[in-house]
């Protein structure tokens, strides 16, 4: 093949490239037109809900019924009641679902999400379902007390990585306060070391604290309520999340939600 | 572990076969129209079907499903196959393409002396041959596809992968039977192919005469 047919071939895959790349950013340039999903929706009988099973209570998968449980899908089992139409769970990869949702592979996503200011910048998201709280816990023998994270100056605080507790202690250190942080990947060995005295304390959300407190001797010192875990549809979409809102609003008046959280987290 | 197996089979194997068979023939469709351009049409065309090929063989067919679901909103099984069945195309057109050529320049000549224009020399004389002498390659292919649907699961696909995760979150015991199981039905899905289609067929090919010797 002749040189200048090679350059030729480099011209055309730069292009095909430049193509892509132009497709792909362009669509967040144009504002979308407002479309009405709901009816959409109603019309192909199926809303999908993006979620990532394997995080218990809020989603699972059970291998028995071939069916998918928990929290978020029985929130959304109420919205696609209330549309009318059967429920279909599309699982994937966390990091993909917002990308996921903004293309339009699914219509809302269920996945125990908290409101982030970064995730709230590319989806629209509805009122808070769930809000849970993060605790901070010692052995229960330990006298300490503390009225904010400052107090816990010089000692050992075993966190878990990339949690929000995590960067609230970071935040601390990084104001001033001398905190000797350990970030573990496995929960279990954070409390085991707890439990023998390696961590002063431990700084964890409420409901997987739950599940430990039953195993261990732990009392809890101080509690805070952590960010609300929300859905996330569109924002071309309004229609979608009013209706998704809702569900919601009825589901907290009529006692529907108080009745799942003691069945998911009582 | 029978319960385990059943449930890989029935909750994933059907997506991992449907996603094979969607890739392999969109790859076919698209490899011998490549291979077809590459060997017969002007330099200015086939210089196109190179350029698809230079870009499909050059990305990873994960990062092609994560594209094609996140630039277009299609279903991820719909992706997923796309994926699959663009980047087969890419190497298949290899396959028949080394086949066609392989096919002895002589009996062109010998086809167009009896009065045969190119079309039905290609379509009479050379592509039945061809696709004889590429089958060793294209079971190679098959063996590819099936195992890169694997893939699949990673973008919401209920495949056999994506099952035995759903066993492990339940019951993180079966972590061992579950990959040891997708791992035989792997295995069973490719091996018969790859035995009868690359051996036997390469074996069949050299006692007539086609093919390359040992």
């Amino acid at each position: 093949m002749s040189s200048s047919k090679q350059t030729l071939a480099i011209y055309l895959i730069i292009g095909l490239v430049i193509g892509f790349g132009l497709g792909f950013f362009t669509p967040g340039l144009i504002p979308e037109p407002q479309s009405n999903l709901v009816a959409r929706i109603q019309a192909r009988g199926t809303l999908v809900v993006g979620t990532e099973a394997g995080y218990p209570p809020f989603e699972m998968y059970n291998t028995t019924t071939s069916t998918y449980y928990g929290f978020d899908i029985d929130i959304c089992q109420l919205i696609a009641d209330e549309l009318g139409v059967d429920l279909e769970i599309q699982d994937m990869a966390f990091d993909t679902l917002v990308a996921a949702c903004k293309a339009g592979t699914v219509d809302m996503l269920a996945a125990a999400m908290f409101l982030t200011s970064e995730r709230a910048k590319q989806l629209a998201f509805s009122e808070p379902y769930y809000i849970s709280n993060e605790v901070m816990v010692v052995n229960g023998s330990n006298p300490l007390e503390i009225e904010s994270l400052a107090d816990l100056e010089g000692l050992d605080v075993g966190v878990q990585t990339g949690t929000v507790e995590a960067d609230e202690i970071q935040a601390e250190i990084d104001g001033g306060t001398a905190i000797i942080a350990h970030t573990y990947a496995s929960v279990a060995q954070m409390f085991i070391d707890l439990n023998s005295g390696a961590l002063d304390a431990v700084y964890i959300d409420e409901p997987v604290f739950e599940v430990y407190s039953s195993i261990y001797v732990f009392r809890t010192i101080y509690k805070v309520s952590a960010p609300a875990y929300v859905f996330y549809c569109r924002w071309s979409n309004p229609d979608l999340l009013s209706v998704i809102d809702g569900v919601i609003a009825d589901a907290n008046a009529d006692g529907t939600m108080s009745t799942l959280v003691e069945t998911w987290f009582g | 572990m029978s319960s385990l197996i059943v449930f890989i089979i029935t909750a994933g194997l059907p997506a991992t076969l449907l996603l094979t068979a969607a890739g392999l023939a969109m790859g076919f469709i698209i490899g011998v129209t490549l291979a077809l351009i590459r060997v017969y049409a002007e330099e200015d065309i086939a210089i196109l079907a190179q350029g698809y090929e230079n870009i499909f063989r050059g990305i990873p067919v994960l990062v092609l499903m994560l594209l094609f679901l996140v630039m277009t909103g299609w279903p991820a099984m719909f992706s997923a196959a796309l994926a699959l069945g663009l980047r087969s195309g890419a190497y298949q057109s290899q396959i028949v393409r080394g086949a066609i050529l392989s096919v002895n320049e002589n009996q062109m000549l010998a086809a167009y002396a009896l009065g045969m224009n190119r079309t039905q020399t290609a379509r009479h004389i050379v592509l039945p041959q061809a696709f004889r002498l590429a089958l060793p390659g294209w079971s190679n292919e098959y063996a590819v596809v099936t195992k890169d649907t694997a893939w699949a699961g990673a973008i919401g696909v209920l495949d056999m992968v994506k099952a035995s995760d759903y066993l492990v979150f339940e019951s993180p015991v079966t972590f061992l039977p579950a990959i040891l199981a997708i791992t035989m039905i792997y295995f069973f899905l490719t091996y018969p192919v790859t035995r009868y289609a690359g051996e036997r067929m390469s074996k069949k090919l050299r006692s007539l005469g086609l093919g390359v010797s040992k």
